[in-house]
C-alpha cells in the first residue's frame, strides 16, 4: 500500500477514529482539563501568585500545566489502545504504519490545543492577565506539535514496557526540555513584550525542533511497533 | 568468547601508557594559570570528558541508526556499551566542573545552560537504562533502546545551540570567547599542547573501554543463551 | 596584581574525582567480566553433564 490518497485515507481514519471516540466518553479530555486546573490550583498555593510575581511566572506555569496534561493525555491514549488490543487491530489493517502515527500525533495535539483553548481563558480571568496575544497563541501551536510528535512516539513504546505508567514522563521529559525551554522562553517574551528580534530565536528553535522530532519519529516509528 | 584479540591488549598498553603521560603533562608541564592557580588544571580532562560524554553519544546514535537498519544484535550491544560510557564520562564532567565552579563562581552550582543541559543529557541516558531494563524480549529491548539512543541525541545539540542564545558564564573554550564569561583565560602554548594531548589520550582511551564494553556484552549474551538452553 | 588563587584543595578534589570514578569504572568492567566467566564456566560444566546423562 503506498501512492498518497490511500496514505490519507488511512491518516484521516485514525484520527476520526480517536476523536469520536473522545467525543461519545470525553474522559480522556476531562481528565486533562481537570488535571491541568488542578495544576494551577497547586501552583497558586505554592508561588503565590501575586500580580508582581506573576507576571514573570505565568510562562513557566502554562507550559508545565501544559507538559503535564499533555503527558497525562499520551500515556492514557495509548495504553487504551494496548489495552482493548486496538493497537493490534490498527496493525493488522493494511495501512502505511506511518499513517498510524501521524494519525494518532494528530489527535493529541488536538487534544492538547483543546486543553490550552479552555486553560488560557481561565487563566485570563482568574489572574486578570491578557493571554490573547497572536504570537503566544502561535507559540502554544508549536510547542504543543513537537511535545505530542515525540510523546505519541515515546507512549507506543512506553505502553510495550514492563514499567510503563511511570516510564512515559521518565522518558519524554528530559527529551522534550528543548522544545519546553523554547517554548517558555518565547511565551515569557510575548508576555513582557519584548522585541520581536529577541522572540525569534526562540521560535526557530521550536521550528527546528518540530520538523527534527516529528522527521524522526514519522521514520522510526515502523520499528517501534513493528512485531 | 575466543581469548583476548592482540590489538587489545596493544591498545590497554597504549591507552594506559598515555594516561600516565596526560597525568604527567597536566601535573607538571602546564603552566600554573595566573588568576585562578591550580585549580585551571582541572580544565584539561573537564573538557576532555565533556568531549568523549559526545562522543559516546554520537557513537550510540549512529549505532542506533545501525541497528534499526540492519537488525543485528552485534550493533545494539556497541551502542549500549557507548551509552554506559558516555554516562561516565557525562557524571565526570559534570562533577568536576562543580569542583571548578566553587572557587571561580563561588558556588558549587549555578543554573547556567550548560550545566543544566549536561544534566538533562545525564537523564536522557539514564532514562535509556530505564527503558531497557522494562523489557524483557531481546530484540524488542534494542528496538526500542536503538530509537531512543537517536531521539535522545537529537536533544544533546541544544547543550551547543544553548551557549549562543542564553548569555552565559560558562566560559566558551573553542571559538569566540564571550567577555561576559567568568573563568576564561588565554591559553598559552604549553597549555594548548597539554590539552590537545589530553583529548587525544581519552579519546584512544574511549575505544579501549568501548571494546572491553562490547566484549563483556557478547559474553554476557551467551552466558543468557546458555541458561535458556538449559532451562528447556 | 597577586599572584594565583590558593586552589590547591579543589585541584585535588578535581582530580581525584576523575581517577576515582574512572577506577570504579573499570573496576565494575573487572567483576562483572568475571562474574560471567565463572557462570559460563559453570553452565558449560552443567550442560556436559547433562549430554552425558
Amino acid at each position: 500500500m503506498s501512492g498518497f490518497a490511500p496514505f490519507m485515507r488511512a491518516l484521516s481514519a485514525v484520527v476520526w477514529k480517536d476523536l469520536r471516540a473522545e467525543w461519545r466518553s470525553r474522559e480522556l479530555l476531562s481528565a486533562m482539563l481537570v488535571f491541568a486546573l488542578l495544576v494551577i490550583l497547586i501552583f497558586n498555593f505554592a508561588l503565590e501568585l501575586e500580580s508582581t510575581v506573576r507576571a514573570n511566572v505565568t510562562a513557566g506555569v502554562l507550559w508545565v500545566t501544559f507538559t503535564f496534561a499533555g503527558q497525562l493525555g499520551l500515556n492514557r491514549s495509548m495504553a487504551v489502545e494496548k489495552d482493548r488490543g486496538c493497537l493490534d487491530g490498527l496493525l493488522l489493517a493494511p495501512v502505511d504504519r506511518a499513517a498510524i502515527y501521524l494519525g494518532k500525533t494528530l489527535a493529541n495535539w488536538v487534544f492538547m490545543l483543546l486543553v490550552a483553548v479552555i486553560v488560557l481563558p481561565i487563566y485570563s480571568v482568574l489572574y486578570n492577565t491578557n493571554l490573547f496575544i497572536p504570537g503566544l497563541l502561535l507559540t502554544i501551536l508549536l510547542g504543543s506539535e513537537g511535545y505530542v510528535a515525540v510523546g505519541t512516539l515515546l507512549s507506543s513504546m512506553a505502553v510495550q514496557a514492563r514499567t510503563r505508567d511511570i516510564l512515559l514522563p521518565i522518558l519524554l521529559f528530559p527529551v522534550a526540555i528543548p522544545v519546553v525551554v523554547a517554548a517558555v522562553k518565547a511565551t515569557g517574551g510575548y508576555l513582557q513584550g519584548l522585541d520581536i528580534t529577541e522572540i525569534q530565536p526562540w521560535l526557530n528553535l521550536l521550528l527546528t525542533y518540530d520538523v527534527v522530532f516529528t522527521a524522526v519519529a514519522f521514520m522510526v516509528f515502523d520499528s517501534v511497533v513493528e512485531e | 568468547m575466543n581469548a583476548k584479540p592482540k590489538l587489545l591488549t596493544v591498545l590497554d598498553v597504549v591507552a594506559g601508557a598515555m594516561f600516565v603521560a596526560a597525568v604527567a603533562l597536566v601535573f607538571f608541564y602546564a603552566p600554573l594559570e595566573r588568576v585562578m592557580g591550580l585549580v585551571q588544571k582541572v580544565f584539561y580532562f573537564h573538557v576532555a570528558s565533556a568531549w568523549i560524554g559526545m562522543l559516546a553519544f554520537a557513537v550510540a546514535a549512529f549505532y542506533g541508526v545501525l541497528y534499526l537498519v540492519k537488525k543485528d544484535e552485534r550493533y545494539d550491544r556497541v551502542e549500549l556499551a557507548a551509552v554506559e560510557i558516555g554516562i561516565v564520562f557525562a557524571l565526570i564532567t559534570i562533577v568536576t566542573g562543580s569542583i571548578w565552579a566553587r572557587p571561580i563562581w563561588n558556588a558549587w552550582w549555578t543554573w547556567d545552560p550548560r550545566l543544566t543541559t549536561a544534566t538533562v543529557m545525564e537523564l536522557v541516558y539514564f532514562a535509556y537504562l530505564m527503558l531497557r531494563s522494562g523489557i524483557e524480549e531481546p530484540e524488542r529491548r534494542a528496538r526500542f533502546g536503538a530509537v531512543y539512543a537517536i531521539i535522545g541525541f537529537l536533544s544533546v545539540p541544544l547543550t551547543f545551540f544553548s551557549i549562543r542564545l542564553f548569555r552565559t558564564i560558562h566560559p566558551v573554550v573553542i571559538g569566540s570567547n564571550d567577555p561576559g564569561a567568568e573563568g576564561a583565560f588565554d591559553m598559552t602554548q604549553k597549555m594548548t599542547q597539554t590539552f590537545m594531548f589530553s583529548l587525544l589520550t581519552f579519546t584512544v582511551g574511549f575505544v579501549t573501554l568501548l571494546w572491553h564494553r562490547v566484549r563483556l556484552g557478547v559474553l554476557s549474551d551467551k552466558v543468557e543463551q546458555l541458561k535458556l538452553k538449559l532451562q528447556s | 596584581m597577586e599572584g594565583p588563587a590558593n586552589t590547591l584543595s579543589y585541584f585535588i578534589a578535581g582530580y581525584g574525582v576523575i581517577f576515582g570514578v574512572l577506577a570504579f569504572y573499570i573496576g565494575s568492567l573487572i567483576v562483572r567480566w568475571r562474574n560471567l566467566k565463572q557462570d559460563e564456566a559453570m553452565l558449560t560444566e552443567l550442560e556436559k553433564k547433562e549430554q552425558t546423562e
